[in-house]
């Protein structure tokens, strides 16, 4: 348990500059995101490392922009990873959280996650504790390019045939904020059907995901059928740094291609 | 469960859930299970993506035969000539388990006997399924090195619910797959606690913990406890309670959380019956089709609102917290039964539920180590005699419940109602992936209606383009018991003259239709296979049976 | 202000799925699918994510209500409770325990499975109670 990032915590909330610090509690061997208020609640704090690191991670961003509707006027700080903070990027620029109100309190991954995850900056610039870790390249992008254009299509659809069409990668995604949603259009993909329209459903959602994907890979976390999601959000991820050279997450200040109009 | 009791000793899914992921083959039988069980079909895929046989038994083409290896589409109601078929090839080609049968069971003579008549070509003939995919299931299953077999009310709402259950325990039992990792025969439980209410006495004849109502020892153990006289007369099943409530011998009811006028077999009758009681109390969190029938309704709170245990499909005992307080005056179930019960001149005064899973633990053997501080990781797998005991994972390792595992003979029989002239379609019923039962908590829920909102019935276009039927079209369904109307869907999903249709839906009670002749065991009626007739409405029709 | 998580248990089918039910300031918001259950995983299928909204249905029973000129209306809980002890009390001596039936409920929890058969049992004096595990 990391005593840096609960003692920068701690004065943070005792200083008054927040109104609480949006983390992760373990509490009897159940790890869940948690507003702490009270510093004197810090002694139950976790960073989402249960039985390896990471594998408690929750989606506190999008928790955070259901707290930060509810109290609009408040300073929150919120635990973020690499991925968390590319993230936040994102919704700042997307206007989703304002950065004046959000205090990022930043750690780095180990290497196993980020190997794990192929992760393209597997710490934040907010970095309070943890290792600052290399980037890691994607095998797995690179095995599915690897395949012949047919072979690669009948892999995707014999991976989403075993889709039950949870809504979970959505559900948990935290750069899912739009209030209608592509993948909920009956026109495009129908409704009471499972699997869902083949390859439809997964693409539809794969292409609402670029400029937005911050690959944190929590949707093939949460996938009941073990679609390697992160693999096909990745790819997109390519295409966009590609076509305009554009990396989701990674600055503050770089316009997103998809987020042209500024509203001042 | 009276199936697996019989052959055992005792009921229950005898290995976890986790384990399905590491057999090496799968047999799915009257299970729709990444409809019903979602969570469950997880580890059939990370099964099949490790190399697994996955076998799927049923009548429709279900979403998970896209996992499997080998479809047996086996016509409605025949599992058992099926079975038999199987155990046929297996004891032929000589791959049963012998050493598991010579010292783990008993009365195998018999069973081969029976077995002995159905051979692949006459279970072809009775089932539809080809010889040589009887052969290859066959093959599958025996000759995995750890096989399992999951099944749910596919198999066990027939008339001959209780033979098939008995069949799969053969099959398992003649195979050694039982009392070892990733083996055993599993019925998914359809209801969250479906597997506590058993457990927790729940039922006409048994206590906690399955101990018998006339067994005099346990009768006086529990009248001790309670200070109470008690009955050793085994009391009624549901099935058994509505009847009774007609020819006059029940006059009054207490429901909790239930809804029979849309979830039983002949709902219709059911409804009569509610109407013909002298006092009728329901004790729900919505206003359903039952509850609008009853004399005093009382608001219960729903799970998020209070604090207790469920008992999952695995034997797994968890303990829910109270996340928020229940609306209005709605209160726990727990403390409505004990004012109730207090009024009635028996008074109950317990502090909290930890209190009366004290009580609980001290009166049953499987659940003796239960307590609430041990409940707070993982929960526990019963039986868990004592405080030190783990829980546990799998059953029957060793020796059963009932010593030996007991063969028998069983023959199939077709189901009570078969499809004839009159009624010349044979209609099936089940769920939908977005609905639960009778729909009382998923039609409140935006998004589940969103995904389906109306009733439908399952039809082959080759049968509805004879009854010039078109997608969307609505018809009129009629059985022996009554008629619903519902829109068509057309789809080879079942094969010609089989139809199917969800139950969740009050505007179009497919229980209308359904027959609740029931198995003469374990009392459940045959919701999976009814005759009926199907005949096209007349445009003008639309409005009256429109649903709402 | 109080944000938390709560670790609750899908109340749909008999998978037993672990949730963490969303809760600001008082009112349920939302479910997660619980990462530390060994059943699911952090997964969860259409229903276990959408539990929060039948919860919060404005369609929930608030109110006790009694039947009067065959229509229910709301009541107390003293007079609901009262009511439903005499009826129950009335028809036990008239037509004995066996002419009462009880139909426990597969949702709620053990204790209350435990309570509801006792009450049977002990209270009413028979073993008619049984629950939907064969429908």
């Amino acid at each position: 348990m990391s005593t840096k990032i609960k003692e920068a915590v701690r004065a943070l909330l005792t200083e008054g500059k927040i109104k609480g610090f949006l983390g992760l509690r373990e509490e009897k061997g159940n790890i869940m995101p948690y507003l702490f208020c009270d510093p004197k609640e810090l002694d139950a704090l976790s960073l989402g490392d249960w039985k390896k690191p990471g594998d408690t991670r929750y989606p506190l961003n999008q928790l955070m922009i259901k707290l930060a509707m509810a109290y609009p006027n408040e300073t929150f700080a919120v635990l973020i990873r690499g991925c968390d903070e590319r993230g936040l990027k994102e919704l700042f620029k997307w206007k989703q959280l304002d950065e004046e109100k959000i205090v990022l309190i930043g750690l780095g991954c180990p290497d196993e996650l980020a190997k794990a995850c192929e992760c393209e900056k597997p710490f934040p610039d907010s970095l309070i504790d943890g290792p600052k870790g290399e980037k890691v390249d994607s095998q797995k992008v690179a095995q599915v390019e690897g395949m012949d254009l047919d072979t690669r299509l009948q892999f995707w659809k014999a991976e989403f045939n075993r889709c039950i069409k949870c809504f979970g990668c959505r559900n948990i995604c935290p750069m899912c904020f739009c209030n209608e949603c592509s993948i909920e259009e009956d026109q495009l993909v129908g409704t009471g059907e499972i699997p869902p329209a083949n390859p439809t459903f997964h693409l539809a959602r794969a292409i609402h995901m670029v400029g937005r994907c911050i690959d944190c890979g929590l949707c093939e976390e949460a996938c009941p059928a073990d679609i390697p999601l992160r693999t096909l959000y990745k790819k997109v991820g390519e295409i966009i740094h590609q076509e305009f050279g554009y990396k989701t997450g990674l600055s503050v200040d770089e316009k997103s291609p998809f987020n042209i109009i500024e509203v001042k | 469960m009276a199936g697996l009791a019989a052959v055992f000793g005792s009921g229950a899914m005898t290995n976890s859930i986790e384990e399905i992921e590491n057999a090496d083959c799968i047999l799915i039988i009257g299970s729709n299970t990444s409809v019903a069980h979602p969570l469950i079909a997880t580890r059939v895929f990370r099964a099949k993506a490790k190399g697994a046989k996955v076998i799927v038994a049923d009548p429709r083409r279900i979403p998970i035969i896209l996992q499997s290896d080998l479809h047996l589409q086996q016509n409605l109601g025949t599992d058992v000539a099926l079975i038999n078929g199987l155990m046929h090839i297996i004891l032929k080609k000589g791959w049963q388990d012998q050493t598991f049968i010579d010292e783990r069971t008993e009365n195998f003579e018999e069973l081969k006997k029976v077995v002995e008549h159905y051979s692949p070509e006459k279970v072809s003939e009775i089932t539809g399924i080809s010889v040589e995919d009887l052969e290859k299931a066959a093959e599958y299953y025996a000759k995995a090195e750890r096989a399992t077999i999951l099944y749910t009310m596919g198999i066990t709402q027939h008339t001959t619910g209780v033979d098939n259950v008995k069949s799969l325990a053969h099959l398992a039992m003649l195979t050694g797959n039982l009392g070892k990792e990733s083996t055993g025969i599993n019925p998914l439980r359809g209801q969250n606690n479906v597997q506590g209410a058993c457990d927790m006495g729940g039922l006409p004849n048994v206590y906690t913990g399955y101990q018998a109502v006339v067994d005099q020892a346990v009768k006086q153990k529990f009248e001790e406890a309670w200070g109470a006289t008690l009955s050793d007369k085994i009391g009624l099943t549901a099935t058994e309670m509505f009847p009774a409530v007609l020819n006059g011998k029940m006059k009054a009811l207490v429901i909790l959380g239930e809804n029979p006028v849309v979830s039983d077999a002949d709902c219709l009758h059911v409804e009569k019956a509610l109407k013909a009681l002298d006092f009728l109390l329901v004790i729900d969190i919505f206003k359903t089709p039952t509850a609008e029938m009853a004399h005093v309704v009382l608001p219960g709170a729903a799970f998020a609102e209070k604090e207790g245990t469920f008992s999952n499909t695995e034997r797994r005992v968890q303990l829910l917290r109270k996340a928020a307080e229940p609306p209005g005056e709605a209160k726990p179930d727990w403390q409505i039964i004990q004012e109730l019960s207090s009024r009635f001149g028996y008074p109950m005064d317990y502090a909290s539920p930890r209190a009366i899973m004290e009580e609980i633990a001290k009166l049953t053997p499987s659940y003796g180590g239960i307590t609430y501080d041990r409940l707070q990781g993982d929960g526990l797998q019963w039986p868990c005699p004592n405080t030190e005991h783990p829980g546990t994972k799998f059953l029957h390792q060793g020796r059963f419940t009932r010593g030996k595992g007991l063969f028998s003979a069983i023959e199939y029989k077709p189901a009570a109602e078969m499809a004839d002239e009159e009624y010349p379609f044979q209609l099936t019923t089940g769920r939908v992936h977005v609905h639960y039962h009778t729909g009382t908590m998923t039609r409140n829920s935006p998004s589940l209606e969103r995904e389906i909102s109306e009733c439908f019935l399952e039809m082959h276009p080759e049968d509805a383009s004879e009854l010039k039927v078109g997608e969307g079209d609505w018809v009129m369904i009629a059985s022996r018991r009554g008629s619903v109307s519902s829109r068509v869907k057309l789809t080879d999903v079942a094969g010609r003259k089989t139809v199917f249709m969800p139950f969740h839906f009050l505007e179009s009670r497919a229980n209308i239709l359904t027959n609740p002749t029931f198995d003469p065991v374990a009392k459940i009626p045959e919701f999976k296979v009814c005759a009926v007739k199907i005949e096209k409405m007349d445009r003008s029709d639309k409005s009256i049976s429109s649903p709402p | 202000m109080e944000f938390k998580t709560v670790l609750s248990f899908c109340p749909y089918c008999g998978c037993g799925c672990g949730l963490l039910l969303e809760v600001l300031d008082g009112k349920i918001v939302g479910t997660l699918p619980s990462k530390t259950s060994p059943v699911n995983q952090g997964k969860l299928c259409i229903k276990g994510w959408t539990v929060h909204e039948f919860i919060t249905s404005p369609n929930r029973l608030t109110q006790p209500m009694v039947r009067q000129d065959d229509a229910l209306h709301d009541s107390s809980w003293d007079e609901a409770l009262h009511l439903a002890a005499t009826r129950l009390k009335e028809i036990k001596e008239k037509h004995g325990p066996d002419s009462i039936g009880v139909l426990t409920s597969a949702k709620c929890t053990n204790e209350e499975n435990y309570l509801l058969q006792k009450f049977t049992r002990a209270a009413l004096g028979t073993n008619n109670i049984d629950h939907c595990a064969r429908l």
